[in-house]
């Protein structure tokens, strides 16, 4: 049997989702923010890192 | 050319190849032979200007033109400065693997690759249309309509059934530890920024597909046509 994501795994990769919704949703409106890898990364960094980061801070 | 599979084919490659590799040099390697020429490719305007290849597809792929960077002997010697100026083998190594998926996957359209420049053959199989020479909008809604993003769809699914590559662990145990690059980064950045910027090549290139697909046949309503060098509705580029 294959062996299956850890909860902390889903809980990780539905953050992502979240993300990528988001980041999808904009690149659809408005396509220019699709172009650039480095938009992507910066966006990323903002939404996977940054933000958790300073939610947890919070706690 | 390829959407999002230069973004997503690193992890397959890292992951499975025998060779020791570093993942960022390997994922520069794979942006590497359109890094400096897609602007140019389709048009940008400065001010009453637009700066546009005359030939977009021979400048891209051909010669005279850049089409050189989509060969072995680019990869080759890109990576070989890279060994003897920077000093790692592992570098040099990996990035030339990284280009040579570049150069190999763009043979999949119309045009395709002068993989053995400087002898200017363009191996191709001629599976999706180059479209490159329409602009940037034509391009994408023919390339989202295609074989080629069924090709991407193969890395974005492997992504996903192999989604170990893409947890902490594997980072931690296979990416970090392969590369002097990320403990040198992580004195300045955290980790859990490196894991991200990891992470960011398969986030872009997922999304992207998605954003594109969506735009392509939800927004637009583009025609599927995944017939062999299709989609036939845009005219295709050849060498």
């Amino acid at each position: 049997m294959p062996e299956l994501p850890a909860r902390h795994d889903l809980v990780v990769f539905a953050g992502y989702c979240l993300a990528a919704g988001i980041y999808i949703a904009i690149g659809v409106a408005w396509v220019d923010f699709l172009l650039s890898f480095w938009v992507g990364l910066a966006y990323l960094a903002l939404t996977a890192w940054l933000v958790p980061a300073a939610v947890r801070r919070l706690r | 050319m390829s959407w999002a599979a230069h973004d997503l084919e690193p992890y397959a490659i890292q992951r499975h190849t025998k060779l020791k590799l570093a993942f960022v040099p390997l994922l520069l390697g794979s942006y590497s032979p359109d890094m400096m020429t897609k602007w140019f490719v389709y048009g940008i305007h400065v001010g009453p200007w637009e700066l546009k290849a005359s030939d977009p597809a021979k400048f891209h792929r051909g010669w005279p033109g850049f089409g050189f960077t989509h060969s072995f002997v680019y990869g080759a010697v890109i990576g070989l400065i890279i060994w003897k100026v920077f000093g790692s083998k592992l570098w040099g190594v990996s990035f030339l693997v990284g280009q040579f998926a570049h150069a190999l996957t763009d043979t999949g359209d119309t045009v395709g690759t002068m993989l053995l420049f400087p002898w200017t053959f363009h191996f191709h199989l001629g599976a999706w249309a180059y479209a490159g020479q329409t602009g940037r909008m034509t391009d994408a809604a023919a390339y989202f309509s295609g074989l080629g993003c069924m090709w991407d769809l193969v890395w974005v699914v492997y992504g996903l059934v192999s989604w170990r590559v893409l947890t902490s662990a594997y980072f931690d145990n296979y990416i970090y530890r392969a590369d002097a690059f990320w403990p040198w980064l992580n004195r300045v950045v955290p980790r859990g920024a490196l894991l991200t910027v990891y992470r960011a090549a398969f986030f872009y290139g997922t999304s992207r597909w998605v954003a594109w697909t969506i735009w392509a046949h939800v927004i637009h309503h583009y025609p599927y046509d995944l017939s062999w060098g299709g989609p036939h509705w845009v005219h295709a580029a050849h060498p």
